[in-house]
């Protein structure tokens, strides 16, 4: 039924739950699994450069470690899973990330992990859903 | 109460505006400097926090080491690359604002000429930071419309730099001493640093950063005396400190590690304590009128260089070079510290200053922001 699998993630409890929807359905249906994870917003009105290196550097450090959960995770349960990673608008690169990269199945979390993130990933995911290119699978 | 007591708990007051802060900052992802800001203006005219001596000694010295830092932070080598380009916008970016800010307030809204001044430079910065924090978000900062940008800014931070401390001098014989300490140090440092990091460097005691300090102690000392300001020998030791940096992040890293636990939120927050509601209250069209002054003439000025420059892209580059933050809330407090600008007016121009850092940043983001390469095969 589904040949090529999309996971987002963003190392909260909700795309921990995605990741295990995804990984079953993978195994299930022998799919290819990928995960891409969006690197949000960096700290805005910063007032050194070296605020917004820092948070970028301590961002692709903490995405960097939840690609590599992710892939064990899933190496655990004998599917083999294709981490991908960039930064920009979440909605957006997934989107883009779902269309270009042919997935007949997209999946991600109702809810991401921080208070702000809780708040724009309702949007983020309310915009994806409109706009997907394939089936889309929201786990709460 | 014991005035040392007062203190103490004024001491309390600003740590806990701070502490709050950072949590802020963390849990909705917004830079700790515009929550600082905020929430000093909640303090003082919510729950009565008030400054003390100290606490605007140790944020002007905050201010000195941000523009340090600031001047540390200059890409050389970027700037060379893009060297005629970021001259001619950056340098206009600059005289623009300046002038037409300076007029504005003079003429129109009654300043004194001196305050006008402090307007025009306060509205004439763009915000090195913000503009990074957009490139690196969107990948831009590799391509040339991020580079052009980053380049610029440095030029019109420069200019700030310029007319804060140059506008303000009293022929005296102290400005030869300044101007001849601030040169030998600014020639001298990327010659001793070297030796000095390597020999001393390193160690948990800090002598590097107690160098930085001490050097900036009397840079600030000299321009007091010499009736101007540090921030300009400041920037320019940064930015003669920049290249030793670039080999030596962890001691940058130590630097800011100091500045941001405790120095630049005492700047910050106690920038945001000298902001009274009430005057913004009863003075919102002249907030509208100068924030709109800002941003007429930097478009004015920016956009149609930039169109030579980015073609299709020249509002986003325009919108960027519009923001301001860091050197535009120096140069208020710096007005107000010296009783150039009243609270009224220092109220005003940061306000305007942080609306410049949210606005033009969000719209350039939203209905502006270029394609990446990544994005262009869409």
């Amino acid at each position: 039924m589904y040949d090529k699998i999309l996971v987002a993630l963003d190392g909260s409890e909700g795309a921990q739950k995605a990741l295990e929807a995804a990984v079953e359905l993978a195994h299930t249906f022998g799919a290819e699994l990928h995960s891409l994870a969006v690197e949000g917003k960096l700290p805005a009105y910063a007032a050194t450069l070296g605020e917004v290196d820092e948070a970028k550097a301590e961002k692709d450090a903490f995405f960097e470690r939840i690609d590599r959960e992710a892939v064990a995770w899933a190496a655990e349960r004998g599917v083999e899973l294709h981490p991908s990673k960039t930064v920009g608008d979440p909605a957006d690169r997934v989107l883009h990330f779902a269309e270009s990269g042919g997935f007949d199945l997209l999946v991600l979390a109702a809810r991401g992990h921080s208070l702000a993130h809780r708040f724009h990933l309702t949007g983020t995911a309310d915009k994806i859903i409109d706009h997907s290119p394939c089936s889309t699978l929201l786990v709460r | 109460m014991e005035a040392h007591v007062t203190e103490l708990w004024i001491a309390v007051g600003i740590a806990l505006v701070a502490l709050i802060a950072s949590i802020v900052s963390v849990e909705f992802g917004v830079s700790i400097t515009i929550v600082e800001i905020v929430l000093g203006v909640a303090a003082a005219n919510f729950f009565g926090l008030h400054a003390a001596p100290w606490v605007d000694f140790l944020a002007a010295f905050g201010a000195i080491v941000l523009t340090f830092l600031a001047g540390a932070e200059v890409d050389v080598d970027l700037l060379k690359t893009e060297f005629k380009g970021s001259l001619l916008v950056g340098g206009v970016s600059f005289l623009a604002p300046f002038v037409v800010a300076l007029l504005f307030a003079y003429y129109v809204a009654g300043w004194s000429w001196r305050a006008s001044e402090i307007c025009g430079i306060a509205l004439s910065t763009t915000s090195l930071a913000v503009v990074y924090a957009v490139l690196v978000e969107t990948g831009l900062n590799s391509q040339r419309i991020g580079k052009l940008l980053m380049s610029a800014t440095f030029v019109t931070d420069f200019g700030t730099a310029l007319a804060l401390s140059l506008l303000f001098v009293k022929p005296t014989g102290w400005i030869i001493l300044f101007v001849a300490v601030s040169a030998l140090l600014i020639w001298r440092l990327p010659k001793i640093s070297p030796r000095f990091f390597g020999r001393y460097g390193d160690r948990v005691i800090e002598p590097e950063i107690k160098l930085v300090f001490f050097l900036l102690f009397l840079l600030m000392a000299l321009g007091k005396l010499a009736a101007s300001h540090a921030v300009l020998p400041a920037f320019l030791l940064g930015l003669a400190a920049s290249r030793l940096y670039a080999t030596h992040d962890i001691e940058r890293q130590r630097l800011r590690v100091v500045a941001f636990a405790f120095l630049t939120p005492v700047f910050f927050i106690r920038s945001g304590m000298n902001v009274s509601l009430s005057v913004l209250g009863a003075n919102l069209s002249l907030l509208a009128a100068l924030f709109g002054v800002k941003l007429v003439a930097k478009f004015g000025a920016v956009l149609p260089l930039a169109r030579g420059f980015v073609g299709k892209d020249s509002v986003f580059f325009t919108l960027l070079m519009s923001t301001g933050l860091t050197f535009g809330t120096i140069s208020s407090l710096y007005g107000y510290q010296a009783s150039i600008i009243d609270q009224a007016q220092f109220s005003l121009l940061v306000t305007v200053v942080v609306a410049s850092a949210v606005i033009p940043t969000v719209i350039a983001q939203r209905w502006f922001r270029p394609k990446t390469d990544e994005e262009g095969d869409d």
